[in-house]
């Protein structure tokens, strides 16, 4: 039956050139997910509130394991238990991982920016690029899909004098469509909590101690000013294809929050990071004839980063203030690069690609304070990758497809990573996948070049993986399917066993800097399980439901250093072994309401996962948030009001020692739209 | 047309209930203050935990009993001790810890291990990262400090700020930090390790800088007097990559003559693998030294004898593992080496005779790196 619609599909695309790219690539994209193991994150999800970022929504509706320093801190994703470099992310395609650190911090990407997010597990990350031994998070804005002029503009106001401003300005014809969002957020961000790391002791004349308290303190240090803007645009009909043109730019200046340990005065500190960050892509794609697609891509992003930490004291006088600039880290990125790719379907059951990907990346590091000498490196890095997939679909219900990578950094060749993936249909709707795959991990250039302790004899990190589950959905009408009343359910469930050896890790050192080597072998393995149910009842109410569990055991394998070393055979530190979350939203005619929740483990700060020393582990928590929404409509004009309470059951918790977060804390949206 | 203000009343209604049902909180987890009584002979052993964790903690051991406590500061306190645990010294009852990543410097009852006082990075004008701390007497004490170019004086007793010393020094890099204290007559002397490659001595009567010491090496780590008035200084020689360079990475061991502050000896070691440190035997007439293995030498000897005294162990692949902190007991002369394993999970601490024979093994805090011993 697929055949014969995919024939169809492709006899009718035949005739119509607008419609035969949209069908071409359909077909295409449809044997193009054999065997992929991938979270698909829709708009309503990610556009809860203009409040969010992608790692608040990460942790909320998918089973990776977001560690975060803090309300607007770094926030970083870890897929299967791996580090947060182990994660690539891509925003229209575009590689945008830091080529310093290898990461990205997600809490700066605003979750309203994102109109489609695609969670890639193990190696289901390797159809869209290498190294991601985790996993791969793909991005994906759009331009405006209703015709005319759009407009809408969202106002937040919340807790910690937090402002959140957000518009959206959207236009679209049969040629063009255009797409430009503002987002703007302020917040002092200097939540109470009570610090039971300290303890005030008051004491009487004779200093004897007469009452003990932990004291509640303030998040300090800990304000932000995010602005973002996005331009999209689409042209169609440009030399036969699509041309879509995004440009992001983030201006961002963050407090970076002290301690709950640390007994300074915040106020003789300046402790912040500013950041400014220009993204662009130009991305054409054209279908020829019923059986070729051609993607061209280009892109280009900077990035600044400025890390200012120094004390302005007055001197022994009470006179003359001194500024003491304790670190100036400052460092420049730049990243071009060049995408092409080619589908060929030479029959309805085989669909073959070759992309090649060009990347130049260039990065400036130096440390301005009396307490550094010199460049920590200025270097530049040309990375060259090329892939070939094959996809073949011998009968109805079986799918094959092998991927074959090759990956050049400078003159150094990473070995070609190979992955194979599988799929067979068991039932209607219900679908067994498996895939194998061998991965590495290129250093980055901070692990290679930073000085002091950057190594230039690391070894790629390599890794091998192999999962496998049963993707099942299904549709029901209920109540007769009076008032359109019907259910739809989606489940997923995956085991998978990984292994990556020479993994890097940075160390301190005897001359007080740290450095990285290849050091660690770690067996990570388990299972995760998402359950989607979405339902129309009768009179207007709607349910849906969306849960996600990760069981990650992250074991280290590494040989012991000496007969001291207990590690071996532990869980990597703050890596949970359980992590699970629950989403309900209930509709009634113009009325929503939301319910999120969402749980980790316990997690270890050592090594050898020892949890006698008090500080050994971190206590597992849940948290809850809930959103009530009413919908307006006055003529033309759309309008809703919001409001939002985070951390509904104020519970006090850490994710990274030390990190304490925000309590019970509110925000109310007021929503215009025409 | 009518406003929805009926639908918008409701809206609030509903999320003030929502405000409600939000309107429990946790309890206050924290534990109750642990009573120790730690009579007798003890070594305090600080560990410094990891940077920017917060999880310094201090260890408590028994050599009579081999009894060892950890965490014994939280546990008698219900409070951590803080950011990067520096260094430990004791007068008299009480036990000073200077906790270099929280501007703390904690006074405790060295028997119950409960908080006499504190002096906190605001009460004085300069105190930024506190790194170590010398007693001048009962009631003055020195403490240097990694981001300021000052020395804070304060009152140990009353744990009061009293004043400044400005370490300021015209160098390249315009800066000056300072680390541990010796004290030889009048003259305090303190390395400054950060980026330095200088001894900067104090005049204890005026707290003002009077002269500098240049080595040829950088980044002098450790420093200890002998018997003799001699002032034995390591360093850990900078760093030296392919691309930049601030020293050539070989540590030199240094004797200078405290009274003339003439370096009389300079010895260059071997290529430092953990850090270098050195301690004396109780009268001062030995000296040890961590170079990757742990060393000792008379005080009249003019080079680092080439066997080890103690060696550090070596893994299947003969990776020599790295000590990471050394102290000698004053009284019975036993060594004690810290073993931070691999810097993130419990270390050890060997204890060995004063002829290197290992007496006992135990376990304590992250990166244990001070000792002091009552």
């Amino acid at each position: 039956m697929f055949f014969i619609s995919l024939a169809l599909s492709c006899a009718l695309a035949a005739q119509d050139e607008s419609t035969m790219r949209e069908v071409s690539v359909a077909a295409f994209r449809r044997i193009g997910d054999t065997g992929l193991q991938r979270t698909t994150l829709d708009t309503l999800v990610l556009h809860q509130n203009v409040a969010l970022s992608m790692s608040d929504i990460l942790t909320q509706h998918s089973s990776l394991f977001i560690k975060s320093y803090g309300r607007a801190t770094e926030s970083t994703v870890e897929f299967r238990g791996t580090s947060p470099s182990h994660t690539q992310v891509l925003w229209n395609g575009m590689k945008i991982n830091s080529p310093m650190l290898g990461t990205v911090d997600f809490s700066t990407i605003p979750a309203y920016f994102v109109d489609e997010a695609n969670l890639l597990h193990g190696a289901s990350s390797l159809t869209l690029t290498g190294g991601g031994l985790g996993g791969a998070v793909e991005l994906a804005t759009k331009a405006a899909s209703q015709p005319g002029l759009g407009f809408q503009y969202i106002q937040g106001i919340g807790s910690y004098k937090t402002f959140d401003q957000f518009a959206r300005f959207t236009y679209a014809n049969e040629r063009v469509a255009s797409s430009t969002r503002v987002s703007y957020a302020t917040s002092r961000n200097d939540f109470r909590y009570t610090n039971y790391d300290k303890k005030v002791d008051e004491r009487d004349a004779d200093g004897r101690i007469i009452r003990s308290y932990h004291p509640t303190e303030r998040n300090r240090s800990g304000y932000f000013h995010d602005l973002h803007v996005l331009q999209q645009l689409t042209f169609k009909q440009v030399l036969g294809g699509t041309l879509d043109a995004s440009a992001w730019y983030t201006h961002s200046l963050r407090g970076l929050p002290f301690l709950s340990v640390d007994y300074r005065d915040d106020r003789d500190f300046t402790n912040e990071q500013g950041q400014d960050a220009v993204r662009s892509v130009v991305d054409w794609q054209r279908a020829l004839g019923s059986n070729w697609a051609l993607d061209a891509r280009a892109g280009y992003a900077y990035q600044s980063i400025a890390y200012d930490y120094s004390t302005t004291r007055t001197t022994a006088d009470g006179t003359q203030p001194t500024a003491n600039i304790i670190t100036a880290s400052h460092s420049y990125s730049q990243q071009a690069n060049l995408h092409l790719k080619a589908d060929y379907m030479p029959a309805a059951d085989w669909l073959l690609s070759a992309s090649l990907d060009l990347a130049y990346d260039h990065v400036r590091s130096h440390d301005r304070s009396p307490f550094h000498i010199g460049d920590n490196y200025n270097r530049g890095r040309m990375e060259s990758a090329l892939s070939l997939a094959a996809r073949y679909r011998p009968t109805r219900r079986l799918s094959l497809a092998a991927v074959a990578r090759e990956e050049l950094y400078a003159r150094d060749l990473v070995p070609v990573i190979p992955a194979f993936f599988g799929e067979y249909t068991l039932l209607k709707g219900l679908v067994f996948k498996v895939s194998v795959a061998r991965n590495y991990r290129y250093p980055t250039m901070d692990d290679l070049y930073f000085r002091p302790g950057g190594n230039p004899d690391l070894r790629p990190e390599r890794g091998f993986t192999y999962d496998g589950g049963l993707e099942g959905s299904m549709r029901r009408t209920l109540f007769g399917g009076r008032d359109g009343s019907s259910l739809s359910l989606k489940a997923n469930l995956s085991a998978f066993d990984s292994y990556i050896s020479d993994w890097i890790l940075w160390t301190p050192n005897a001359k007080g800097y740290w450095q990285p080597s290849n050091l660690k072998k770690v067996h990570n393995y388990g299972t995760e399980l998402s359950l989607s149910a979405d339902s129309r009842l009768p009179r207007q109410w709607t349910a849906a439901l969306s849960a996600n569990y990760a069981y990650t055991p992250s074991i280290n394998q590494s040989e012991d250093l000496d007969a001291a070393d207990t590690s071996f055979g532990k869980q990597l530190v703050y890596v949970p072994l359980h992590s699970a979350n629950l989403s309900l939203r209930l509709g009634w005619r113009r009325w929503a309401l939301a319910y999120q929740w969402y749980a980790y483990s316990e997690r270890f700060t050592t090594t050898s996962n020892d949890v006698s020393r008090i500080t050994g582990r971190l206590k597992p928590y849940y948290m809850s948030d809930i959103t009530l929404e009413h919908r307006l409509r006055l003529r033309r004009l759309q309008a809703s009001v919001k409001g939002v309470v985070y951390n509904l059951l104020g519970s006090e918790y850490v994710t990274v020692l030390s990190r304490p977060m925000a309590g019970r804390h509110f925000e109310v949206f007021v929503e215009i739209k025409l | 047309m009518k406003l929805p203000f009926n639908h918008i009343a409701t809206f609030c209604k509903l999320l003030a209930a929502l405000a409600l049902l939000a309107a429990c909180s946790n309890s206050d987890p924290g534990t109750d203050e642990e009573p120790f009584d730690a009579q007798g002979r003890g070594v305090f052993i600080l560990c410094e935990g990891n940077f920017n964790a917060g999880n310094a903690s201090l260890s408590f051991y028994a050599p009579d009993t081999r009894r060892v406590e950890n965490a014994v500061f939280q546990r008698a306190n219900d409070r951590r001790l803080g950011d990067t645990g520096q260094s430990i010294s004791l007068r008299g009852s009480t036990a000073y810890i200077a906790v270099e990543n929280s501007g703390i410097i904690w006074a405790i009852d060295a028997q119950t291990f409960r908080v006499r006082g504190q002096l906190v990075a605001g009460q004085t004008a300069h105190m930024t990262n506190p790194r170590y701390i010398h007693f001048l007497s009962d009631t003055k004490a020195y403490a240097t400090d990694l981001y300021a170019p000052y020395i804070t004086v304060f009152n140990p007793q009353t744990m009061a700020y009293v004043a400044s010393i400005s370490t300021e020094q015209p160098s390249a890099f315009g800066y000056s930090s300072t680390e541990q204290m010796v004290q030889y007559g009048h003259e305090v002397f303190t390395n400054c390790w950060s980026y330095s490659n200088k001894l900067l001595v104090v005049d204890t009567r005026t707290d003002a800088l009077t002269d500098s010491i240049t080595l040829t090496s950088w980044q002098p780590k450790s420093m200890v007097l002998d018997a003799r008035g001699k002032l034995w200084v390591v360093t850990d020689g900078g760093y030296d990559t392919e691309e930049d360079s601030f020293g050539d990475n070989i540590p030199h061991l240094y004797r200078i003559d405290a009274a003339t502050h003439t370096v009389e000896l300079d010895q260059a070691l071997d290529t430092d693998e953990g850090g270098v440190q050195l301690a004396t035997n109780p009268d001062a007439t030995v000296l040890y030294l961590i170079n990757n293995d742990v060393y000792r030498m008379d005080i009249t000897a003019t080079h680092v004898p080439v066997r080890p005294f103690i060696q550090a162990e070596r893994n299947s692949r003969g990776l020599r593992h790295k000590l990471y902190g050394i102290g000698v007991d004053h009284r019975s002369g036993e060594i004690y080496v810290a073993d931070a394993v691999d810097y993130s999970q419990a270390g050890v601490v060997r204890r060995y005779t004063s002829e290197g024979e290992l007496v006992d093994e135990f376990r304590v805090g992250i990166n244990p790196n001070g000792f002091a011993f009552k």
